[in-house]
């Protein structure tokens, strides 16, 4: 066995007597993709930033090549070969690909940069690596998975031997996905080390030669991901009991049309240019998920059904009675809640405290003669915190310090709290952690059974079989299909996500 | 160290306050005398009652720059109505709505125009600073045999001036407007975020609305306590630098300029702090060139450190 291109021992990091990470060993081969995973709070983002220099370890050392990485500090650490590409872009939009791929480092000459070789620069590794990009377009007008690619080749460019890529594909479409895989693979065979950190199962099995994950500060399983199941995975992850509660959930009966109530139902919806045709019934007491790619137009459907979107034709109409959607404050009034797909730009206020966030919909029912009443907000909240199992479970805590998978829990509790009779999601959990996803499932189905329709657009397949009593999928603008459940496999899923499209 | 800084640093402003009138009560006893006292509230009253309603502005993450026209133009519309013989109670009428609407027309502006407020408020400051000088031209306009709107200004009540009475009125009920009602919550929830406000169903134009409007009654309030103070009416009042000392208040404060965070009691502190350094300084009898750029340095010492406290 060769000597590891890069190798940590006993890695470990404690805040006073907090401890984030325990004494942890890694090891990356060339060539090797790596997968990381774990819950929020796991220690994977210190174990992460320890390798970045974000963090500097309490103990440990970390070999690439056999020589001994700086830790603690970032700069060093980069121009050692370690690079990370975070979740959020870190590029200048408004400059071309040639100048984020070689920002600070551009060739000069007599003090001005030398174009020239700088272009000659990016082209040569842009073909070593087999990257398609053209070095003149600006980044912002390129699409996500490009952005991404840019992202990759700008750390190639600092001679990266070892890339951390921090939940890659959080925004990607799933043809995306699959094209940035192919890129994955393509700077493994040419030796580079991934570190690959995601919360999709399926990418990991996809991707990744082997896997790393992490519970409560600890490495707890360390394998081949062709010797391990998706189950076992899981059950490492969340711990065995969690892990059985949700397999027992996702095997409860499917109810397909719920109580057989139709409670909202859409007839001809349609908006000039964006969507059209769509018509659905959705009952009472039923999860109805739609699904497709990135740019089939649910989430403008779904705006428009809650009245923070347009249409153009068609009608709604909510038990029975015609609707017109005009405004989320009416929306909300004819009891119908959404859950939008972006929590920290259209979810939350994150510089605002939890206790703030849950009342944000319901501030109405806490006064009187115009005045709050803290204590019913306190009950109230104190409830809704316990419900959701937020952690920390402290309502003055300001949203945005809270985990991905938190946050999101606040989210949907918010919209929970008014109780409403249609509750529509999109995405509902996006960046969400394995075990947070799982109490998300739980809460939905509990709405569901307690009456609720409810709706929810997810790109994510494993959520969508896992949730739905009934599945449907749009492409480009329509509506294909709908139907139970119950008996549809993910390859038939995604033969028919792609078909036409 | 550091864990001792970062608890101090939501309390700086607060020791900064309390250190200042240590400092000074040792370099000049007079400083603690009750009269000094009184002196620094009714000097920092005006900015203070302007400060109050831009508190609520600045949490929506806007700003409003036309402050000081406003309350010029509240002023002498005061003026003329009492000088038509309406009566003390209409004449005050007339300036704060007059203020107040001034007001609610900025905040519909900015919700609509999808402008920034600063250039949305620029636009008002110029227009309504030439509204002032067409309606009362360049001149000072005395107010004579007005006893009732001088004592406004100039009384006093179990001897305490009645700016410093009105202001601390305002100050109670703007900090009951903004801590504990519905209203300060989602003024707070608009600047954080105002797309998830939007989507929360919140009514974003009106709360924007409300804000300003109450922020241009404010300033209509101290516009017309001003010129019951000095016993005239001008349209030059509320001159260029009013709103300055009105924001700095109100962000040494505390409150973001992106929005969301902030509060009327961090305001008064803000309104204390300011009141004490020019009080200070006049104490220690430095000349006006130096307390400016002593004023101009400290506030921008204070906001760099607020800065690293929030960032």
């Amino acid at each position: 066995m060769t000597a590891p291109l890069l190798e940590a021992t006993g890695l470990g990091k404690s805040y006073g007597t907090l401890v984030a990470l325990k004494p942890s060993d890694l090891r990356l081969n060339r060539g090797e993709v790596r997968a990381l995973i774990g819950s929020n709070g796991a220690g994977k983002s210190t174990l992460i930033k320890c390798l970045t220099g974000a963090v500097t370890p309490s103990g440990g050392s970390v070999l690439l090549e056999g020589k001994p990485l700086p830790l603690g500090q970032p700069g060093a650490i980069i121009r050692s070969g370690v690079s990370c590409i975070y979740q959020h872009s870190n590029l200048a939009p408004m400059m071309s690909v040639m100048d984020n791929i070689s920002m600070g480092r551009q060739p000069t000459r007599f003090g001005f940069v030398d174009r020239k070789t700088q272009r000659t620069q990016v082209q040569d590794l842009l073909a070593r690596y087999g990257i398609d990009l053209d070095p003149d377009a600006l980044v912002g007008t390129l699409p996500t998975v490009k952005q991404k690619e840019v992202e990759i080749a700008k750390a190639l460019a600092q001679d990266a031997k070892v890339l951390l890529m921090d939940e890659p594909t959080g925004w990607l479409a799933v043809s995306d996905v699959r094209r940035l895989h192919e890129t994955v693979r393509l700077l493994a065979a040419k030796g580079v080390g991934i570190i690959y950190i995601s919360h999709m199962l399926d990418e990991i099995f996809a991707v990744c030669d082997s896997l790393t994950i992490l519970r409560d500060g600890e490495v707890v399983t360390e394998r081949a991901v062709d010797r391990i199941s998706r189950t076992e995975v899981v059950a490492a992850m969340v711990g065995e009991r969690l892990a059985r509660e949700s397999l027992a959930a996702a095997d409860s009966g499917r109810k397909a049309t719920g109580s057989g109530e139709v409670r909202l139902s859409v007839r001809g919806l349609g908006r000039r240019g964006v969507f059209r045709d769509i018509s659905f019934d959705l009952h009472a007491g039923e999860i109805l998920c739609i699904t497709g790619l990135i740019g089939s137009k649910r989430t403008e459907m779904i705006h428009a059904l809650f009245g923070s979107a347009p249409h153009d034709a068609g009608e709604v109409l909510l038990n029975g009675k015609r609707l017109v959607p005009r405004s989320p404050a009416w929306g909300m009034a004819n009891g119908i809640g959404l859950v939008p797909e972006d929590r920290q730009h259209e979810g939350l206020m994150l510089g605002m405290p939890i206790r703030d966030n849950l009342v944000m919909t319901t501030l109405r029912r806490f006064h009187r003669f115009g005045v709050l009443r803290p204590r019913g907000i306190d009950r109230s909240v104190s409830s809704l915190i316990a419900a959701l199992n937020v952690q920390p479970p402290r309502p003055a805590q300001l949203v945005g310090r809270l985990s991905g998978g938190n946050q999101q829990k606040v989210l949907i509790g918010k919209w929970l709290a008014r109780d409403p009779s249609v509750l529509i999601l999109d995405e509902p959990t996006v960046g969400v952690d394995v075990g947070a996803k799982a109490e998300i499932y739980a809460l939905l189905r509990a709405a569901r059974d307690r009456g609720m329709a409810v709706l929810v657009v997810s790109s994510d397949l494993e959520e969508v079989t896992t949730l739905a009593d009934r599945i449907g999928v749009m492409n480009r603008g329509r509506l294909l299909s709908l139907r139970p459940a119950a008996g549809i496999t993910r390859p038939e899923l995604v033969a028919e996500i792609g078909a036409d499209a | 160290m550091t864990g001792l800084m970062t608890r101090a640093a939501p309390h700086a402003l607060t020791l900064c306050v309390i250190a200042f009138v240590m400092i000074l009560a040792v370099l000049e006893p007079a400083f603690l005398s009750g009269s000094n006292l009184i002196g620094i509230l009714r000097a920092v009253s005006l900015v203070g009652i302007m400060a109050l309603g831009m508190t609520f502005v600045i949490m929506t993450g806007g700003i409003d720059l036309s402050v000081g026209p406003v309350s010029a133009i509240a002023g002498l519309v005061a003026y003329f109505a009492l000088v038509a013989g309406h009566g003390l109670v209409a004449a005050l009428l007339a300036g704060a709505g007059l203020g107040l609407l001034i007001g609610i027309a900025n905040g519909l502006l900015v919700a609509s125009l999808g402008l920034p407020a600063i250039i949305v408020t620029l636009g008002t400051l110029s227009i309504v600073r030439g509204s002032a000088l067409l309606l009362g031209g360049p001149d000072l306009h005395g107010i004579r045999d007005q006893a009732a709107y001088s004592f406004i200004g100039s009384g006093a009540i179990y001897g305490i001036p009645v700016p410093v009475v009105i202001f601390l009125v305002l100050a109670a009920m703007a900090w009951l407007l903004q801590s504990r009602t519905p209203f300060g919550t989602l003024v707070a929830a608009v600047g954080d975020n105002e797309r998830a406000a939007w989507l929360s169903g919140l009514n974003v134009t009106a709360i924007k609305a409300a804000t300003y409007g109450l922020c241009g009654l404010l300033a209509a309030i101290a516009g017309m306590i001003q010129s019951s103070q000095v016993h005239t009416a001008s349209a030059t009042y509320g001159k260029f630098g009013t709103e300055l000392d009105v924001i700095a208040a109100v962000v040494l404060g505390g409150t973001q300029l992106s929005g969301g965070a902030g509060s009327v009691a961090r305001t008064l502190l803000g309104v204390l702090f300011l009141g004490l350094l020019n009080n200070g300084m006049n104490i220690l009898n430095l000349s006006i060139d130096i307390q400016l750029i002593a004023k101009g340095a400290i506030i921008a010492l204070a906001l760099s450190l607020a800065a690293r406290r929030t960032g």
